[in-house]
């Protein structure tokens, strides 16, 4: 019965989790598998600058501090850009999955190139970043923006007739112009427009929250969980500094 | 029910088919999916050569050829040598999964490096056409060989004591000369290591049948296959000419 904590990087209200936890039905999981969403206590409120992606790194790494000790079996992370997966990792032993870089991977496993279908243009930075950062140069054929700001709490909803077929159109100039073999979604916001545009495009489409929900399935059926190696512990475990931290920023909103 | 052909790379008994299929006992699987394991007909004795890993391409090709014809919903291919996989997936829609790349992404989701630990050096071209195929060289700490012979049939049994310690000395290695996050098993002949070379080792071991049963039947629920720009459709496929190269072996 393996329980997997799901945190949400923003401190989102029940309706505001529902949205982000339908990304379930994508995908079958196994009969035992429990999924239990937590919003973070703390984030950024934008998504675009390198002041946002820590604030995030914290508010996630706090939320999941305690995984392992509350009895979860895995950990994922509910946003592409992997914030606190890191620092997770270097304190848990339980697997610990964010969608950005796996999903990359994943993708890489179905073609030879697969673009990522970006947002906003303020996002664009991040993930050229992160994809010289994995080494993914050579795999990445592009990094396309559909130009259409970002709603972390309702997402695509009420939307979906003018912003569907913008995301189409643009997956397509990925699969025509660039090359694309594979199209990754930039974001588990986007979770909404995955059955639309699966349907439409000529190549797979990858939807990064139900693949880290079963992901995290795979690496437990295994006995599989990331390397100490490359995710160190630290010697001094600062729980209740980054609680503390994390609890007085929450309460200065 | 979902059900997944798992194609064994040599023609092979009963016994022996048996010790193919024990990799399913290390993994813990969705419900209903049921694993057909098939030996192929056609094969080279092994895998050291360029003729070899022709062979191994038609083979395979020609074993699972008409796996979604005859109902089924993924290809596992039991080689890490990925023969045959892109020809397959050339010609099914279904997800055809090969356990070289696979478990090197995997990998890769785990740590930053890793090794493929194998049992002798003349498999090292198996690894290094998916390494570059993939353009992820600079992600593989090193492929070390325990310069032991393998056997494709028998696998490990008996030998044991013989080979066990030495993988983990190699994959010690690894570790701690080559500075591998992840251990990659460089053959699912080598999968009743595993167990052994995982409790031991400081760093994950990837055993890479077990990972493409698991990974086949997460291809299935999600409803994800490969692209067909990367892995074209023929324009003239030649089913019939495939279909009598299998039964011109199987007749003789």
């Amino acid at each position: 019965m393996p329980r997997i904590l799901v945190i949400n990087p923003f401190p989102l209200d029940a309706a505001g989790v529902a949205r982000r936890a339908a990304q379930s039905g994508h995908v079958a999981l196994d009969p035992g598998t429990e999924l239990v969403y937590r919003p973070v206590k703390f984030s950024a409120v934008s998504f675009m600058s390198p002041h946002d992606w820590l604030m995030m790194d914290l508010g996630v790494y706090e939320a999941g501090l305690t995984a392992e000790q509350e009895g979860f079996d895995a950990v994922v992370i509910d946003t592409m850009s992997d914030s606190g997966m890191a620092a997770l990792r270097s304190v848990l032993s339980i697997p610990v999955i964010g969608p950005g870089k796996a999903s990359m991977l994943y993708a890489q496993t179905l073609g030879a190139r697969f673009s990522v279908l970006a947002q906003w243009k303020p996002a664009l930075p991040r993930y050229r970043k992160v994809i010289r950062d994995y080494g993914f140069e050579r795999q990445c054929a592009s990094v396309r923006s559909f130009d259409v700001e970002p709603d972390f709490v309702n997402l695509t909803e009420g939307k979906e007739d003018k912003t569907f077929p913008t995301m189409l159109a643009v997956a397509m100039r990925c699969v025509e112009e660039d090359g694309a073999d594979v199209i990754c979604l930039g974001s588990t916001t986007m979770h909404q427009a995955a059955d639309y545009l699966a349907e439409r495009l000529p190549v797979p489409l990858v939807n990064p929250g139900p693949l880290s929900y079963k992901l995290a399935e795979t690496m437990l059926a295994l006995g599989l969980s990331h390397s100490r190696k490359a995710y160190p512990a630290p010697l001094v475990r600062k729980d209740e500094l980054v609680q503390g931290i994390v609890g007085a920023a929450a309460a200065s909103n | 029910m979902p059900k997944v052909l798992v194609i064994v790379p040599f023609p092979m008994d009963a016994g022996n088919l048996e010790k193919r299929r024990a990799q399913l006992k290390a993994v813990r699987l969705g419900p209903d999916i049921d694993f057909e394991f098939r030996p192929v007909a056609i094969a080279p004795a092994n895998y050291v050569s360029q003729q070899d890993a022709l062979l191994a391409d038609i083979g395979i090709l020609e074993a699972g050829l008409s796996a979604q014809a005859d109902g089924f919903d993924a290809v596992c291919i039991d080689t890490v040598s990925d023969s045959g996989m892109s020809a397959l997936r050339s010609v099914l829609d279904i997800p055809v999964i090969g356990p070289g790349r696979h478990a090197m992404l995997t990998a890769l989701m785990l740590g930053e490096k890793f090794s493929i630990v194998c049992m002798w050096d003349r498999w090292r071209p198996l690894y290094t056409k998916t390494l570059a195929e993939l353009g992820l060289e600079g992600k593989c700490a090193s492929i070390r060989a325990a310069d032991l012979q393998p056997n494709n049939q028998e696998l490990l049994g008996g030998r044991e004591d013989e080979v066990f310690p030495v993988l983990l000395d190699v994959a010690t290695r690894c570790v701690e000369e080559d500075r591998a996050d992840v251990i990659v098993l460089g053959s699912t002949t080598m999968h009743e290591a595993h167990e052994y070379l995982a409790q031991r080792l400081p760093v994950p071991v990837i055993n890479p049948g077990p990972l493409s049963y698991r990974l086949a039947d997460a291809a299935i629920r999600l409803r994800l296959s490969h692209s067909k720009t990367t892995y074209p459709t023929p324009l003239t496929p030649r089913a019939a000419a495939i279909a009598a190269m299998g039964a011109a072996v199987r007749g003789r």
